[in-house]
């Protein structure tokens, strides 16, 4: 299963970079870490599961800093867009899916168990 | 806050605020597990691990169904925003338990073969060309792996690290994963119901979720300020008798800043509309001592210099303004976060 051995790489790959962001590039990215460590196993399964973002980040952050301007410019307009189009695939996803079902769905016919064939 | 990062910073209403889902959640798997057999329409009484995993499942939807009612919620009727609070832990909750669900149903479906269990689920069905008998496992799979960034990234260090832009971007995720969700339901769990209670839960929710923030996003476009040109240095916010006191007016700016304007004991400043933690609007807050609280998650900047308190360390940009006649103009330049402005008196001298 080609899928299940990426999945595995890209796990122990966020592994290393989790070992290695955690113990030594968080200190230097983020302040308010400094000194506190019960908190980090917590990142552990993020920086796995994220890893190419952080490794991104903290480029980004190692070079530049924090860019302040961008922590108050607010990602917004984009919940409308987002829900008109949802509103129509939701329902459209739920419909569909009763409407090819074998029986009704409301009508209470439950599954029928079928006689054993003659042998 | 921005002081040293722990696991959970719990408060009092914190504590009491989980404590509640977790009852709730507990007491749900377990009526469920209790009453639900009866009226599932099985021709054998479900086992146990079908049951569980059924239980889990159903909670998981429904759990994440109240989180996404949450937010619009919130900004239609601004008494439910106590819940939009600590949101994020009943995310976390959410996870788990549709991780517990997942987990139940590897351990019985796909068990009980040489195939290991995970590619026994990923190759059991495969019939992705075909509508009816759709291999809906496949959307439950991508809708845990949505949950599982949002909870693995719910601490504040990520918010920090990838800025709130990029994390609320992120954070999207929870829609399409619901839509997923509804998928993986729809199509596979209530194929074979007999008894229509979770097929009217389920279109129930659909209906509320959609309706919600369909609704929301009306209201939010409908108080949205109009749009004002930066062209000039200088731009009129509003005469000085309509503002409130304690109250904020709000301006946008063509590059979609918004600036909030407030009148407090009798003297106008502005400040950015975004809170710093998750942009949150701070012109709906409310003023406490001198500072305006964050109506999403109470963070607080005082209003003449856009910095929180100590031992918080955020800010926010400040804004100039000055009174012409009986209008507030306020600056489209922007101050560097943390910047004090001098408050403009409502009642100058000679006026």
């Amino acid at each position: 299963m080609t899928i299940l051995l990426l999945a595995e790489i890209w796990l122990y790959i966020g592994l290393a970079v989790a070992i290695v962001f955690i113990g030594y590039g968080l200190d230097r990215v983020e302040e308010n870490a400094r000194g506190s460590y019960l908190f980090r196993p917590l990142l552990v399964p993020g920086v796995i599961l994220l890893w190419p973002m952080v490794l991104s980040r903290w480029m980004t952050v190692e070079k530049t800093g924090y860019d302040e301007i961008r922590r108050d410019r607010p990602l917004r307009g984009g919940h409308f867009p987002v829900w008109i189009v949802l509103a129509f695939a939701i329902p459209a996803i739920f419909v569909g899916a009763m409407l090819i079902r074998q029986s009704p769905p409301l009508t209470g016919d439950g599954a029928v168990q079928l006689a054993a064939p003659d042998r | 806050m921005s002081v040293k990062y722990t696991p959970v910073q719990w408060t009092k209403s914190k504590i009491a605020y989980d404590l509640v889902v977790l009852a709730m959640v507990f007491t749900y798997i377990l009526l469920f597990i209790r009453i639900a057999p009866q009226f599932m329409g099985d021709i054998k009484p479900a086992d146990g691990d079908i049951v569980r995993a059924r239980a889990f499942g159903t909670c998981a939807f429904l759990l994440l169904t109240v989180i996404l009612c949450i937010g619009p919620l919130a900004r239609l009727d601004r008494r439910f925003l106590p819940l939009l609070y600590n949101r994020r832990h009943i995310g976390v909750i959410t996870f788990l338990v549709a991780l517990s669900h997942a987990a139940f149903v590897l351990n019985w479906y796909f068990n009980f073969s040489p195939t290991p269990r995970l590619e026994a689920l990923l190759t059991s069905n495969t019939s992705y060309t075909q509508v009816l008998g759709f291999p809906f496992e496949a959307l439950g799979i991508l809708a845990l792996l949505a949950l599982a960034v949002l909870a693995f990234t719910s601490h504040d260090f990520w918010l920090s690290f990838l800025t709130p832009r990029i994390w609320k971007a992120l954070h999207y995720a929870i829609y399409p994963a619901y839509a997923l969700v509804v998928g993986h339901v729809a199509l596979g769990s209530l194929q074979s119901q007999s008894d229509p209670t979770f097929t009217i839960v389920t279109a129930a929710s659909v209906a509320l979720v959609c309706g919600l923030h369909v609704a929301a996003s009306f209201k939010d476009r409908g108080n949205d300020p109009r749009r004002q040109s930066e062209k000039t240095d200088w731009l009129p916010v509003a005469k000085t008798a309509e503002f409130q006191e304690g109250k904020a007016r709000i301006v946008r700016l063509d590059n979609g800043d918004r600036i909030a304007v407030f009148l407090h004991k009798g003297a106008f400043s502005a400040i950015s509309n975004a809170c710093a933690h998750q942009n949150g609007p701070l012109g709906e807050g409310k003023i406490i001592g001198d500072c305006i609280t964050c109506p999403w998650h109470g963070f607080q900047y005082r209003l003449t210099d856009g910095c929180s308190p100590a031992p918080f360390t955020e800010k926010v940009p400040t804004y100039a303004l000055r009174l012409e006649g009986e209008t507030i103009l306020v600056s489209t330049k922007r101050n560097p976060p943390g910047t004090y402005v001098e408050p403009v008196p409502l009642l100058q001298e000679g006026n």
